[in-house]
This record gives structure tokens, C-alpha cells and sequence, in this order.
């Protein structure tokens, strides 16, 4: 047995029959079912009551009044005991009190002719002490008289009356005469009421008499009666009452059934007063519509649908058919211009949802999202047929303009295309994706958590773009049109497109999309970049190959390896502004986008391959240049005077001789092979770009072969006619020789290759400088060898004569003396082996003389020696 | 009769005249061995945290939804400085719709938490009413009496300065003590405070002759008939 209830806490602490009541304290018991009993002011609220806890019971009170303890029992503490108590009163209910309990609205009909009981609250005992009573004004606190007299009450008529209570509450401020003076009246009264019938038959001696007097008059009456209408005076009253009511209902009928008309036009109209908002909503769903107050529509549709959906009166579910029917309308409506594009996504969303909360049947939003999609691809088609439609349209106007202009308006309408599209791209998925964000957030119902949805979206997006990215590749990577235009406005275009998809990219990114389309359109974007660095290549290379008609054979410089003309600056300027347009225009990464030449990758490896067939191209047009043989220009075979009297300076550039033209192409294929080729690989070196070393090294190598093709196509052109000359004019010395005559002096052919070789040599170093002595040298070596040839040649009889022997001698020291610093080695050897063949001199005296011959001749041609051996690199 | 008050007509001798008219049995049901009763009443403005008060003391429990109050009646027996008394605690409305019978509450009332939130200065400003209020009732002007500032667990929501509250309690020459419903800071202070000068108050009374008591009934007579 646990410890007994104790109730420590009543809430409120006083109230009439009903009211709710919290009672607290503790232990008042374990569970619902341990509360067994609850009494308030003695009554049982048992049925009321709600355990809330051990400490807390809400119930309501009783029919109690007065004050009165809230005992609380239960099973494991039994009865318990309160330390604060309940008071309840009892409330006059009037039209405008508030009461907890239900009392009937309805008066009951107050009958003029019928009697009301008298209810006994009304009734109010006189005082029974005589004494006037007094105002309200001081009256003794109730409660202290209930904590005076706990178990009585002031009221005469109870039985627990308490004289006490009664004097307080009634007379707390009467002086002690005047009640004396009212005890004594109470007394009197008392007394009197005591003396019996007889007395009070005394006292009302003259009432008595009356009521005797009043008897006899009314038996005298009913005789007459009964002696006028007989016994039975029933049926002639019945008789008389059904005329009445006859009469009564002729003349009413009319009024009544007029009444009655009346009523239900009363009623009908306050049925529509009542209703007016049924009634009228059809008209209001189409004003609202009309204003576009859809908000006001759905408020009002549920509404409805609230108030009446279950109706049964069949007026009603006529007019709710009727707005049921609007409201499909309107859904229709709202569905189409959901659909219909384009659309603000906050006015999609605004429809979605209103859609959604019209009970619309199906996924609104998923289909808001497949007619964006939807749209999006039939906007980027339609943007491509337009365009396409304008391009052709301005190529089929090509006729009245240049094909030039065409191609630059081609370009400009691409340009335009790339830009709508993007714009398109971008705002249709800013749209769409955030749209599908809260779909999938299951802010749209529908059926987001659709699996299949997810992947389909993913689809949706990928296919856009991927369309997209379509659509750019033929838009701006199988560009035809722009192969003439200039390359400022192609640059400008390049950058222009580029830009338009870097401001999708990055709009797109912004958005969050997944990876997948991302990657696709930055796919497009590289390779647009790749396309770019591509079209720069190409574009340089085609100037390489137009080259051959800028090649003005106007030396621009004498460099270290020979003198040159414009084409190997041109070259340089040509690739260093293709790269710099590449750098400038596609090489700079944006955002979340690769690096364009990484190393090794597949753009990196088409730039060298470019780069490679852009330098090719250009020792194509040196070997063009320097080896296409114009047939009105002969080769310069002339001798010494004819190349001396051409003066390399004055020489227009149409009238340059085409030797100097192989050899201008020499130097040039040289400065190349050794400055420009570094500059240009520094170049790529300086823009972050991967070294073209293949490219490079192939084009070396081409050089390094059209150099030597241009040295023997010279050697071939220009030593074949001097070494031809050599046996003729020997022979012709020859011929003259006189046995006996003293040898001093060489025959005149040395004399000639000596000046062939100064021409040889002038012309040379006029074009190529400090280069120029490998040509001499191979020269050198061609007439050495042709030497060598004749003395192998010489029939041995002439060789007994000493004279000749000496000559021969003679002649081939002279012209060691003279191409010294020339000679190569195979050229010496060449000699020796002419010498070789002639016998030795015979004498002091003979050689002796030989080298007075020899010191005269140094002497006699120190300027031609001179001039054969300056600005000569030694061997 | 008027200006010489009879003693036959003072109500409290009437009651005693009445009393001797009760049968003695009755009598004995009086409480008698029943620990002394201090009588607190919780005053203040509508959701100020009155009952939140109450119930925290009486039942140690934080009452989250408001639900406002008529007139709670509370009583528990407590251990004040080792002697065990009870305390009756009646935690009034705080709406102005039951101003009018608060009259009648503040008559029984021994002492009063005037309670106001920290939170609210409108129900600060009431505290000047009440006062005023229980002044008039009690005709007394060292009525045990605590200034309650609750809610002090919001005191980022502080609207009531600190130094405003002291003021007005220095003014009044009461104690001014903050307290939280909901974290119980200083609920059993308030209570035990004003139980502590209730019962010193109580004993000033008994302390006081008859003679006294007398006195003062007869000036509160005056009043009454004026």
C-alpha cells in the first residue's frame, strides 16, 4: 500500500458545474487505471476525470455548491486528502453570460391564459424578522461564512439553517435594538401562528364571509346555465368552435398560403444570402481567371470544396459540377500555359503549383520539365535553321557581291548563331535545372522519388546538350566559309564564339550541374580552341606558301651567314604572330577547363605536326625559289668582267640574275636553319607552348639538304662551263708551245681559272659573305679534279720534253699559289696527283727558276690574289 | 453610533457572538494542531510566468504551454528555517478582465509576489497598479511585498533595465529579486523570502497589545462607513 492521495493544487479554485479542473498534488496514483475515485465537494467526478500524471488529474466539477474538499482515491494509496478545496456556484444563466454547461435556448412558450409554476428559487420568504432590509453596499464575505459554518447554510427554508450565518449575512450591520425589536416581532408571529384555525377564522372573519357570499353566486349561475343548455352543453360548443375554425381558416388560407409564399421566398432568398459564395463562385472563378488572380481561384475552389463537397442537395452538386467543370477548364488552361514556351520559370513554378493544388492528376511539374527540354532542343534546331536558312541565303547572294564579303557576313551570322545558341543553352537549363532541383527536392510533388525520373532527367540534360555541343561543332568547327576572311576579323570572330561559350560554360557550372554535360560542352569549347590553334597554323602556313610571290630579292641584311632577303623574318613574324593569335585567343584555360597544349596530348602533337608542314612548307618555297629555272633568264655564264660589271646593289629585284637568286636562297635556307628556327622555337618556348623539337629538327635537316642541293645545283650550273673552258684554252697554248723557248710564265688558261675563280669568288661573297667560301671551294675542287683529269690524261711522249715537264710544273704551282687558302683537301690531293704524273725538275737551276717565276707571278698578282683570297674563313 | 463605535456592531465581535451560537462538536474541526499558514498571493500581469511560478515551487515542473489562469488555489507543507508551516499560495488572473474581483483575493492575502517579466515592459508598468492595489486593499503600507522580475533565463530579450527595477523596488522599499520559471533560479527564494516576512510581520502582530489590534479595527470601521 503506497502513501494516500494529497491534493495540494486545484486550478481554477472555484467555478460552476462543469467546469474543468486541474487538480495536483501527489501520489495520485500510478496509472489510468489506479485513479479508482475523485469526489469534488462530494461529488463524484470520477467519470470526468483524466489522469494526466502521478502529481496531475484534469477533471470537471460536479453539481456541487460550496465549498468542499477534492478527495482523490486509489488502489495502492486508498482515500485521500486535500489541502485546498474546491468552491462551487451556481450561475443565473442570462442571454449574455458565458456558461460551461448547456442550457436550452428556447424559452419555453409563456402562455398568457396557463398558469407558470412559481419556481421555488424565485420565491422569497418574507423576513421573518420584520426589518427592513438593507442595501447591498457592505455585505459580509461569503467565504468567511462558509469557513464559519462549514456545513450550513442562510436560507430559511434548508434544513442545515444556521441563525448564525443568516444574521451575518442579512444583518451584519443592524444595531442590537433593532434586532431585539425583531425578535420580538419573530416571537409575535410565532406566537400567532400557534392560537390555531380558530383564531385565524377570526381574523379573517370578513374574508370568510366574502368567499361564502362568492360561492352561492356561482352555484346560482351554473343552475341557470344547466337549465339554458341542458345537460349536455358540449356538442353544441363543439359545433360552435368547428364553425369557428371554418371560418377562421376561410379567412386565413389565403393569408396563410400568402405567408406561406412569403416564407420560401424568405427562405429561398436567405438560402442564397447564405450560400452566396457557392452560388456566385462560377462567376467570380472566371472574373478571378480573367484577372489572373489564380491564387484567389484555388482558395476558393477548396473552399468549396470543403463547405459542400459532400452535399446532397442536388442544387448545389449542379453548381459545383459547374465550377468543377471550370476548374478543369482552367486546369487545362494553366497546363497549357505551363507548357507553353517560353515561359518565366517563377510563372512555371506559380502554375505548377497551382496546378498541384487543383488536384491536377498527373506530374505537372515532371511535365514542365520534358516541355522546357522540349523546348530547349526545338529552340537550338530552330536557332540552327535560321541561321543556316540566313547563311545560305547570303551565299546565294554572292553573285551580286564578292565572295569575300559573303564569307564575312557567313561568318558573322555563325558568330551570331554560336551566340544564340549559348544564350539559348544557358537561360533554357537556368531554367530547367533549378526547376528539376526542386522537383527532385519533392518541392513540386509528383513523383520525384521515381527512380527512373533521376536517370531520365540526367538524359534530358545531356542530350540538350549534347545537341548543343552538335550544333557548335557544326556551326563552328566545320566552318567553310571563313577560309578567306581576314585574319584580324577571324581572331575577333574566334574570341567573340569562344567567349559566348565560355559565358555558357561558366553559366552552366554556376548551376551545378553534374560533371557529364559539363564535360560535353567543355569538349566543344576545346575543341573549338583546337580548331582555333589549327586555323591560326593554317592560316600561317598558307601565308608560308604565299611566300614565293613576296619574295622581292631585295637584300635586307648581311648577316653572319650571308646576306638576306625579307623571307626569313617573314617567316618568323608569320609563326610568331599565329602563335601569339593562339595564345592570346584559345590557349588561355577558362574555368574547369584543360590545358591546351599539355604535353604529349593530342593538340600539342597537331600543333608540332602544323608546325612541322608550316616550315616544310617553307623550304618548299626557298627550293621553289631557289631552284625553279625561269627560261627567259639564262644563267649567267659570263666571265670575270660580265660579274664584275653587275653590281649587286643597283640590281632591281626583277632583274636579279638567278644565280644570285639560288644563292640568295642558300644564305636565306642557311640564316634560317641557324637563327630563325631557334627564334621560332624559343618563340613556342616563351608562349608556355610544348617545343616543336621534330618539327624543328625536320626542318633542319630539310635545310640542311636544300643547301647542299642549291651549292651543287650552283656548282653544276656555274663550274661545269668554267671547267669546261680549261682543256680548250690549254690546248689552245698548247699548240703555240715552242720547244726551245724559255719558259717564264704560265700559259694564259691559268691566268683565266685564276679570274674565273676571282668572279666566281666576287659573286659569291657579294650574296653570301662569309659563307661564300664553300662554294669557291667546291669550285676549287672541280677544276683541281678537271686538272688532275688532264695531266692523267697527257700522252707520256710529250712529258720527255723538259720544257713542257717544267710548264705543266710551272702552271700547277701557280695555281696551288693562287687557290691556297681554297684548297680542300681532296682538292690537294687532286693536284698532287697531277703533279705526280710530270716528272720532276731536273736542276737547281731549273727550280731556282721556277721561283723567281713564282715570286714574279705572286707579285705581279697580289691584287688578284687578294681580292681571291679576302673575307675568306681558313680552311 | 456613529461616533462612538459600539462594540456590539464590530463585526469581528459578532462573529464572535455568532460563534457562541455553533455547537462546540464543530468547533473541534477547526484546524488545531495544524502548522501555521502563510498566505502568498502571486499578482502581476497576464503571462508574466505567475503560475509558471507556482508550479515550479510546488511541483518543480516547467509548464511550457500558457494557458491563462482564473484563480489557482495551492497549499504544501514546508520546512521555513526548521519549522515546518504551510503555505497557501493563490495564483490570481493576471487579465484585466478579472481586475474587478481581485479586491476580494488581495482581502486574504499575507503577502504578495508582484510579479513582472523582463522581457515585457508594459507588464513592468502594471506592477504600479498592483501595488497601488494591494496598498489600498490591505491599508497597509509594510505589507510583505516582493518585486519579482522573472524570466531572467531571456536575457538577450531584456527589455526591463536592471538598474529601472531596483529603483522602483528602492522606491517602494521592497526586495527586488530576478527569477526563471524555467531554470527554477530564484523560485524558492521568493517564496521562502516572503514566507520569512510574513512570519516575522506575524509575530511584530502578536507581539503588538490588544489594545492595538483593537485600535486599528475601529479606524478601519471609519473608513468603511465614510
Amino acid at each position: 500500500m503506497g502513501p494516500p492521495p494529497v491534493v495540494t493544487g486545484i486550478s481554477p479554485k472555484e467555478g460552476p458545474p462543469g467546469t474543468r479542473v486541474t487538480i495536483r498534488g501527489e501520489f495520485l496514483g500510478t496509472s489510468v487505471t489506479d485513479l479508482i475515485g475523485l469526489k469534488i465537494c462530494g461529488c463524484d467526478c470520477l467519470l470526468s476525470a483524466e489522469w494526466k500524471s502521478k502529481n496531475k488529474i484534469v477533471a470537471r466539477s460536479g453539481p456541487c455548491k460550496g465549498r468542499g474538499d477534492i478527495i482523490v482515491t486509489t488502489r495502492s494509496g486508498g482515500e485521500g486528502t486535500s489541502t485546498v478545496q474546491f468552491r462551487g456556484y451556481h450561475e443565473s444563466i442570462g442571454p449574455v453570460k458565458e456558461s460551461a454547461v448547456w442550457v436550452e435556448e428556447a424559452a419555453p412558450p409563456s402562455l398568457p391564459w396557463g398558469r407558470r409554476p412559481m419556481s421555488p428559487t424565485t420565491y422569497i420568504p418574507p423576513d421573518p424578522l420584520g426589518l427592513s432590509t438593507e442595501g447591498d453596499d457592505c455585505k459580509f464575505p461569503e467565504e468567511e461564512l462558509h469557513e464559519m459554518f462549514p456545513d450550513g447554510s442562510g436560507k430559511l427554508s434548508d434544513d442545515n439553517f444556521q441563525p448564525g450565518w443568516y444574521l451575518l449575512e442579512h444583518h451584519s450591520n443592524t444595531s442590537f435594538e433593532d434586532l431585539k425589536a425583531g425578535m420580538v416581532f419573530l416571537q409575535r408571529k410565532v406566537e400567532s401562528q400557534k392560537e390555531g384555525q380558530l383564531s385565524f377564522l377570526k381574523a379573517n372573519t370578513g374574508a370568510v364571509m366574502d368567499q361564502l357570499d362568492r360561492l352561492v353566486l356561482l352555484k346560482n349561475m351554473y343552475e341557470e346555465d344547466e337549465r339554458k343548455n341542458g345537460k349536455e352543453p358540449l356538442p353544441s360548443l363543439q359545433a360552435a368552435i368547428e364553425e369557428s375554425i371554418t371560418l377562421a381558416d376561410s379567412l386565413f388560407s389565403e393569408i396563410l398560403s400568402r405567408k406561406d409564399n412569403a416564407d420560401k421566398t424568405r427562405e429561398a432568398l436567405s438560402l442564397l444570402t447564405r450560400h452566396k459564395f457557392l452560388f456566385q463562385l462560377p462567376a467570380s472563378i472566371d472574373r478571378n481567371i480573367r484577372k489572373k488572380e489564380y491564387d484567389l481561384v484555388v482558395n476558393d475552389y477548396t473552399r468549396v470544396k470543403n463547405l459542400f463537397g459532400n452535399t446532397d442537395v442536388k442544387l448545389f452538386q449542379k453548381i459545383l459540377g459547374e465550377i468543377d467543370k471550370k476548374i478543369e477548364d482552367l486546369k487545362e488552361k494553366l497546363y497549357n500555359r505551363m507548357k507553353t514556351m517560353p515561359i518565366n520559370v517563377q510563372e512555371q513554378i506559380k502554375y505548377i503549383r497551382l496546378l498541384i493544388s487543383l488536384n491536377w492528376e498527373g506530374d505537372a511539374a515532371w511535365v514542365a520539365i520534358n516541355s522546357r527540354k522540349d523546348y530547349l532542343m526545338s529552340l537550338m534546331n530552330k536557332v540552327k535553321d535560321h541561321f543556316k536558312q540566313k547563311e545560305e541565303q547570303e551565299f546565294s547572294d554572292k553573285n551580286k557581291r564578292k565572295l569575300k564579303e559573303a564569307e564575312s557576313e557567313a561568318s558573322a551570322v555563325r558568330g551570331a548563331w554560336c551566340a544564340a545558341a549559348c544564350g539559348a543553352l544557358s537561360a533554357q537549363l537556368h531554367a530547367l535545372w533549378p526547376l528539376a532541383r526542386r522537383y527532385f527536392a519533392g518541392e513540386l510533388a509528383g513523383e520525384p522519388t521515381d527512380h527512373q525520373r533521376q536517370a531520365q532527367l540526367k538524359e534530358m540534360i545531356i542530350a540538350a546538350v549534347e545537341l548543343f555541343s552538335d550544333h557548335m561543332r557544326t556551326c563552328l568547327l566545320s566552318g567553310t566559309g571563313s577560309k578567306n576572311l581576314p585574319i584580324d576579323a577571324l581572331r575577333v570572330r574566334l574570341v567573340a564564339n569562344l567567349r559566348h561559350m565560355r559565358e555558357a560554360y561558366e553559366e552552366l557550372i554556376k548551376l551545378d550541374l553534374p560533371s557529364q554535360p559539363l564535360s560535353i560542352v567543355e569538349k566543344v569549347i576545346f575543341d573549338y580552341r583546337v580548331y582555333g590553334m589549327t586555323m591560326f597554323l593554317q592560316r600561317a602556313h598558307k601565308r608560308v606558301k604565299g611566300l614565293a610571290e613576296k619574295e622581292t630579292w631585295k637584300i635586307e641584311e648581311f648577316t653572319d651567314y650571308g646576306a638576306i632577303t625579307n623571307l626569313p623574318h617573314l617567316l618568323e613574324t608569320y609563326t610568331e604572330e599565329a602563335l601569339s593569335a593562339i595564345h592570346k585567343c584559345v590557349s588561355g584555360g577558362g574555368r574547369r577547363e584543360g590545358v591546351l597544349l599539355a604535353e604529349g596530348g593530342e593538340p600539342a602533337r597537331a600543333a608540332i605536326k602544323l608546325t612541322q608542314g608550316l616550315l616544310l612548307a617553307y623550304v618548299a618555297v626557298l627550293q621553289d625559289l631557289a631552284l625553279h629555272l625561269d627560261d627567259t633568264q639564262e644563267f649567267n655564264n659570263n666571265n670575270l668582267s660580265v660579274a664584275l660589271e653587275q653590281r649587286i646593289e643597283e640590281g632591281a629585284s626583277n632583274s636579279r640574275s638567278w644565280q644570285q637568286r639560288l644563292l640568295l636562297a642558300g644564305t636565306n635556307a642557311h640564316y634560317t636553319r641557324r637563327v630563325t628556327l631557334t627564334n621560332i622555337s624559343e618563340a613556342f618556348h616563351n608562349y608556355g607552348f610544348p617545343a616543336p623539337t621534330e618539327a624543328i629538327q625536320a626542318t633542319k635537316e630539310a635545310l640542311s639538304t636544300l643547301e647542299s642541293t642549291i651549292a651543287e645545283t650552283y656548282l653544276e650550273h656555274k663550274g661545269d662551263p668554267l671547267v669546261g673552258t680549261i682543256e680548250t684554252s690549254m690546248d689552245m697554248g698548247r699548240h703555240k708551245t715552242d720547244a726551245d723557248a724559255v719558259i717564264d710564265d704560265a700559259r694564259p688558261y691559268v691566268y683565266e681559272i685564276i679570274n674565273n675563280l676571282i668572279a666566281v669568288h666576287a659573286e659569291v661573297d657579294g650574296v653570301c659573305g662569309a659563307a661564300s667560301s664553300r662554294y669557291v671551294r667546291l669550285i676549287c675542287e672541280t677544276v683541281c679534279e678537271e686538272l688532275a683529269r688532264l695531266a692523267a690524261c697527257a700522252p707520256g711522249a710529250e712529258l720527255v720534253a723538259p720544257q713542257a715537264a717544267f710548264q705543266a710544273r710551272l702552271e700547277h704551282t701557280l695555281l696551288h699559289v693562287a687557290t691556297a687558302e681554297h684548297l680542300t683537301r681532296k682538292a690537294e690531293n687532286y693536284l698532287m696527283e697531277a703533279l705526280s704524273t710530270i716528272p720532276p725538275l731536273e736542276n737547281e737551276e731549273e727550280k731556282k727558276r721556277m721561283d723567281s717565276i713564282v715570286e714574279g707571278f705572286k707579285k705581279r698578282m697580289e691584287l688578284q690574289l687578294a681580292s681571291l683570297n679576302c673575307n675568306m674563313e681558313t680552311v | 453610533m456613529l461616533e462612538t463605535p459600539n462594540p456590539s456592531t464590530n463585526p469581528r465581535n459578532l462573529y464572535t457572538w455568532c460563534a457562541c451560537l455553533v455547537s462546540p462538536a464543530k468547533m473541534s474541526k477547526k484546524p488545531a494542531a495544524q502548522p501555521t499558514l502563510h498566505k502568498v498571493i502571486m499578482v502581476g500581469s497576464g503571462g508574466v510566468g505567475k503560475s509558471a511560478l507556482t508550479l515550479q515551487f510546488m511541483y518543480d515542473e516547467f509548464v511550457e504551454d500558457y494557458e491563462p489562469t482564473k484563480a489557482d488555489s495551492y497549499r504544501k507543507k514546508v520546512v521555513l528555517d526548521g519549522e515546518e508551516v504551510q503555505i497557501d499560495i493563490l495564483d490570481t488572473a493576471g487579465q484585466e478582465d478579472y481586475a474587478a474581483i481581485r479586491d476580494n483575493y488581495f482581502r486574504s492575502g499575507e503577502g504578495f509576489l508582484c510579479v513582472f517579466s523582463i522581457t515585457e515592459p508594459e507588464s513592468f508598468d502594471a506592477t504600479q497598479e498592483f501595488r497601488e492595489q494591494i496598498l489600498r486593499v490591505k491599508n497597509d503600507e509594510n505589507i510583505p511585498f516582493l518585486l519579482v522580475g522573472n524570466k531572467s533565463d531571456l536575457a538577450d530579450k531584456r527589455r526591463v533595465p536592471l538598474d529601472t527595477c531596483r529603483e522602483r523596488a528602492q522606491h517602494w522599499q521592497v526586495p527586488y529579486v530576478e527569477t526563471s520559471a524555467k531554470t527554477r533560479d530564484n523560485v524558492d527564494k521568493v517564496f521562502f523570502d516572503l514566507m520569512r516576512e510574513i512570519r516575522s510581520r506575524k509575530s511584530d502582530d502578536s507581539r503588538a497589545t490588544n489594545g492595538d489590534v483593537k485600535k486599528k479595527k475601529g479606524k478601519k470601521m471609519k473608513c468603511s462607513i465614510l
